[in-house]
């Protein structure tokens, strides 16, 4: 036990600096004004972003969601495959995160301007150009794009415990397709939707860079408000730490929501 | 007895990491060790002339020319530099912020008095480029290059003659306009649209500019700053407001555009070199300044950025087809109307940036679905996880 | 009065990875036996048994269950039920769960579940553990659960894939006689799989050896025992002293340089067979007394008998006997003529 105290200090001290205390610098700058007393003002004044805080909650559900659809049965079937195709699927998947993000989402303002490919393609094939970017569309799209392999990736890992055998047995005793799916692929795969969710929600709910990119600057979501209080006209990094304060404790809240849905004792682990 | 050593070695650990936040290392450090002498030099990228299209190589020569190596980094927007100087401990030793910039650094003392002695090349500076509105008696700064704000559009998409900032309102160019996502530039186009100073403390002025932009949203199909360039080249809008330097090399690009100075008036920027306060190689930031005064570097400078010098020696080197290009020098009687940024006051700035947060948050279309949908997501998950937590519940009691 | 045939494999053959794993299996399985399916690992007897569950295609031939054929038929639709190897339990699932699966998809009532369920703790003797998370259940209790939930459907058939195969000796010997009463009370046929000879021996009605994808014998293990029909099926099954010998008429056979009468007929003359004698019919006799004669090399306790290896003539018998002989010993060595058996010399 000694020696496991002793291994876990570097990761101990590493949480301490860079959790715990920048946390703290963060609460500390949320409570106080420029002069250093301290108020409340800085928190009640991010009231009046509600409707932004809710607009980028939506959106991320939103994006969260189809990620989910997306990616579940699409890592059902690299978990099944398995083998040298599996691995060439899982590596495509992942192939787009090797790319710079910022590079990403412009790659997706070429395709979705209005003279971008998107509309080029379906003028050829005669139809209507659409008009998606700078809308809030495009902007779940880049959600969706850039934060998918991170509910494929804990999805694959943890339906590839599912022993074959166990929904063997399952089609066995006279449950097919829809109902394996429902009574025995959803509950073993619980944990690993919880961890993909938490994956994608968490850094779509406080994203910048997609939102002013895609959405042209009218479709401004928390993290863009943020970020206007650290570089925008007026430098105000107190309003700024309370913002992201209230953002930490809302998505604390949907986390300990999504918690629920996990019980540890559910794992995919054959005995 | 682990748990008091493990806590002193995380104590000093921290007391470590403060020690580093009070002691960021920039590039310079580990630079040291190659040259003795060196400054360091922020500038707005593509802003200097570095050895490409056969121009000369500016921090190259410098070095050549005093044995003073350049450690230079490059900023894109005023305030990024402004935060960066504020939050972290790297002594720069030249900045280029703009008019306004200047005149806030000013006002916070954060720059230093130039000993102009150390700058005779200051003389070759156009006179209505000296002692500008930011810097009164021009003591804290060397003007380095300048443009104007103007309109730069596609002379296909809009059918209405373009003269002034009117036509950023225009509903016939509806969604097909772009705005800029900075609280001043914008403001500053809606107040010279109602023939306003851009540097007015008169509340009513400043609330009726938001009205105006408040009106323009609906017509504005994006809020963006450098994708300017691309998006009008590539003809994704008809007409945004942008800089003389990047609209004429915007019009080489593509010949369906076009450039206008609004009459009755536009903002004048200047960039400007400035020394902040802390930095302590006051001398060789000056000789750089000099340096860069001189009228070959100057020329460089501006053949390579595509600006306006406001180095008169640079101006006479220049080839006649720019010398002569209204655009990138207009006309006196032009100039005459054009305004610098002038840093506002501290409530004037709060109200500019929260009516600004006010306009880009609002959102007219979906406003009506967002609360209820939200309200309906919450329930559900309130109501599944007590579902959850009850099934729960029923099977571990009966173990 | 003979059963129906319930299940019937018509020239099965299985390849994978152009791997020959059967190769043309004929088998009836006659209803309410306990069908055993024997052969050491990769003989192909996991295989059929995924076959007749419906877990595998079979690359050509047919099965039939009471004469339809159920080739094609997906294992959901089959009134065929399996015990996995590794029990395959659902791990998120209780014990009471685990077993009414099967009724739950059928859409049984409340009522009716709880009572089959009921039934079917009382016939495995887990009465009390319904509410147990599995993972907390011994291996024997998770074996039980196994078995409970592939019965709870009434399967016409019940497969079992070396379901025995983690537990201890005791446990085993244990749960081969429940396996056995709960086949005889129930009237199901059982298709079990296993490589464990004597487990074979003991439970089953009829036993099939397997080997290379090839059926090689199928008879009662009796017949199975003592009639093997080639040397593979002597060799596995018991131990066995397998001799090549030249069979010069019928009933009399020739090997180690001396002639044997015998009880087996029907080889052509002079043919090469194979000799195949059970080590506990090997009599040792005081030397001098018998037609062979050999020297005592190793003696081992093996608890109901004492091993022995007897060197005669180059062959090293393997002999068992209650009377141990010191090592070094000459002994001689006899016969019985019903003891000797001859097969057909093995393909190669």
């Amino acid at each position: 036990m000694k020696k496991l105290r002793i291994l876990s200090l570097p990761y101990i001290s590493w949480v301490c600096m860079f959790t715990i205390v920048p946390l703290l610098i963060v609460i500390f700058f949320a409570i106080t004004t420029p002069s250093g007393e301290f108020t409340i003002l800085n928190i009640s004044n991010v009231g009046r972003y509600f409707s932004v805080i809710v607009k980028s909650i939506l959106l991320a559900s939103i994006a969260t969601f189809i990620s989910l659809i997306i990616s579940y049965p699409f890592s059902y079937i690299i978990s099944r495959v398995g083998g040298k195709t599996g691995k060439i699927a899982m590596m495509i998947i992942m192939l787009p995160m090797w790319m710079n993000f910022l590079l990403r989402t412009c790659a997706w303002m070429t395709i979705l301007e209005k003279n971008g490919l998107l509309n080029k393609l379906l003028v050829y094939l005669n139809f209507s150009p659409v008009n998606i970017i700078n809308t809030k569309i495009a902007v779940v799209i880049g959600m969706i794009y850039n934060y998918l392999p991170f509910m494929v990736l804990p999805l694959v890992s943890v339906m590839k415990k599912i022993e074959p055998s166990v929904i063997e047995a399952a089609q066995d005793l006279g449950s097919s397709g829809f109902s394996i799916f429902t009574k025995i692929i959803i509950p073993l795969t619980t944990p690993g939707v919880v961890s993909g969710v938490t994956m994608v929600f968490v850094p779509a709910v406080s994203t910048f860079i997609i939102s002013r990119m895609l959405g042209g600057g009218g479709n401004l979501l928390i993290g863009d408000l943020i970020d206007m209080q650290f570089l925008g006209n007026s430098y105000n990094p107190h309003l700024g730490a309370a913002i992201s304060l209230v953002l930490m404790v809302l998505i604390l809240l949907c986390m300990s929501v999504m918690n629920q849905f996990e019980c540890e004792d559910m794992e995919g682990k054959l005995v | 007895m682990i748990i008091k050593r493990s806590c002193l070695i995380i104590l000093s650990l921290l007391i470590l990491d403060l020690h580093c936040f009070a002691q960021a290392t920039a590039a310079s450090d580990s630079q040291v060790g190659m040259h003795r002498k060196y400054i360091n030099v922020y500038n707005w990228g593509e802003f200097m002339s570095n050895g490409s299209d056969g121009l000369l190589n500016v921090n190259l020569e410098f070095e050549k020319a005093t044995g003073i190596h350049v450690n230079y980094s490059t900023f894109s927007s005023n305030e990024e530099m402004y935060a960066k100087l504020k939050s972290s401990n790297v002594v720069y030793d030249v900045i280029f912020p703009s008019d306004y910039m200047i005149s806030k650094m000013i006002s916070e003392k954060f720059l230093a008095k130039l000993n102009f002695e150390n700058i005779p090349n200051f003389k070759n500076i156009f006179a209505n480029f000296k002692n500008l509105e930011y810097d009164p008696q021009n003591l804290y700064s060397v003007p380095y290059l300048w443009g104007v704000v103007g309109i730069v559009y596609n002379k296909n998409l809009v059918q209405k003659p373009v003269k002034w900032f009117d036509a950023l309102w225009d509903k016939d160019l509806a969604k097909n306009i772009l705005m800029f996502m900075n609280s001043r530039d914008s403001f500053g186009i809606a107040q010279k649209k109602l023939g306003v100073s851009f540097n007015t403390k008169s509340k009513a002025d400043i609330l009726n500019a938001a009205e105006e932009l408040r009106k323009q949203k609906k017509l504005v199909q994006a809020y963006v700053m450098d994708e300017i360039f691309d998006k009008m080249q590539s003809e994704e809008a008809a007409i945004a407001p942008y800089y003389s330097g990047d609209a004429l090399v915007m019009m080489k690009n593509n010949p369906n555009l076009d450039f206008v100075i609004p009459l009755n008036g536009t903002n004048r920027f200047v960039d400007a070199a400035c020394v902040p306060a802390n930095s302590e190689k006051k001398g060789w930031a000056e000789l750089y300044i000099n340096f860069l005064c001189d009228p070959k570097i100057a020329l460089n400078n501006a053949l390579y950025s595509g600006y306006s010098t406001p180095n008169e020696l640079a101006y006479t080197m220049l080839p006649e087809r720019i010398k002569n290009n209204k655009v990138a020098y207009p006309e006196q009687d032009v100039l005459s109307k054009t305004e610098c940024y002038v840093y506002n006051s501290k409530e004037i700035n709060e109200l500019i940036d929260s009516l600004w947060i006010d306009i880009m948050i609002a959102d007219e279309d979906n406003n009506v679905w967002v609360m209820p949908a939200f309200i309906v997501v919450c329930m559900i998950a309130l109501i599944s996880t007590n579902v959850i937590r009850s099934r729960l519940k029923k099977v571990n009691s009966k173990i | 009065m003979k059963n129906n045939v319930i299940l019937r494999l018509f020239d099965i053959c299985a390849e994978f990875d152009g791997e020959l794993i059967l190769n043309k299996v004929n088998l009836r399985i006659y209803d309410k036996s306990f069908v055993t399916l024997l052969g050491p690992s990769g003989c192909g007897k996991t295989t059929t048994l995924r076959i007749i569950g419906g877990f595998e295609k079979p690359t050509s031939g047919k099965l039939f269950f009471n004469s339809l054929d159920i080739t094609d038929l997906p294992p959901y639709k089959r009134k065929v039920n399996t015990v996995f190897q590794k029990y395959a339990l659902f791990p998120h699932l209780n014990v009471f769960e685990n077993i009414a699966f099967g009724l739950k998809i059928c859409k049984f009532s409340k009522k009716e579940i709880e009572r089959n369920v009921d039934a079917m703790l009382e016939l495995v003797n887990l009465k009390g553990f319904e509410k147990r998370g599995i993972e907390r259940l011994s291996g024997g209790q998770q074996q039980r659960v196994a078995i409970a939930r592939a019965l709870i459907n009434r399967p016409k058939v019940l497969l079992l894939d070396e379901p025995l195969g983690a537990l201890d000796l005791k446990l085993r010997k244990e749960m081969q006689t429940e396996l056995k009463n709960i086949q005889q009370q129930l009237e199901i046929t059982f298709v079990y799989v296993t490589h464990d000879q004597e487990e074979a021996l003991t439970m089953s009605d009829v036993v099939v050896v397997m080997n290379n994808g090839q059926i090689q014998q199928i008879g009662s293990p009796i017949d199975i025992y003592n009639e093997p029909q080639n040397a593979f099926v002597a060799d596995f099954i018991g131990e066995s002293n397998i001799i090549s010998g030249i069979m010069y008429k019928d009933y009399m056979v020739g090997f180690l340089g001396h002639d044997f009468i015998c009880v087996d007929k029907g080889f052509a003359c002079n043919e090469e067979v194979d000799v195949v004698i059970r080590p506990e019919d090997v009599k040792l006799l005081e030397v001098g007394n018998g037609r062979l004669e050999g020297v005592v090399e190793s003696i081992i306790f093996k608890g109901v008998h004492y091993e022995m290896k007897v060197d005669s003539a180059g062959y090293s018998w393997i002999v068992h006997s209650t009377l141990p002989k010191d090592i070094g010993s000459l002994v001689g060595i006899d016969i019985d003529p019903n003891d000797i058996h001859i097969m057909k010399k093995m393909e190669i």
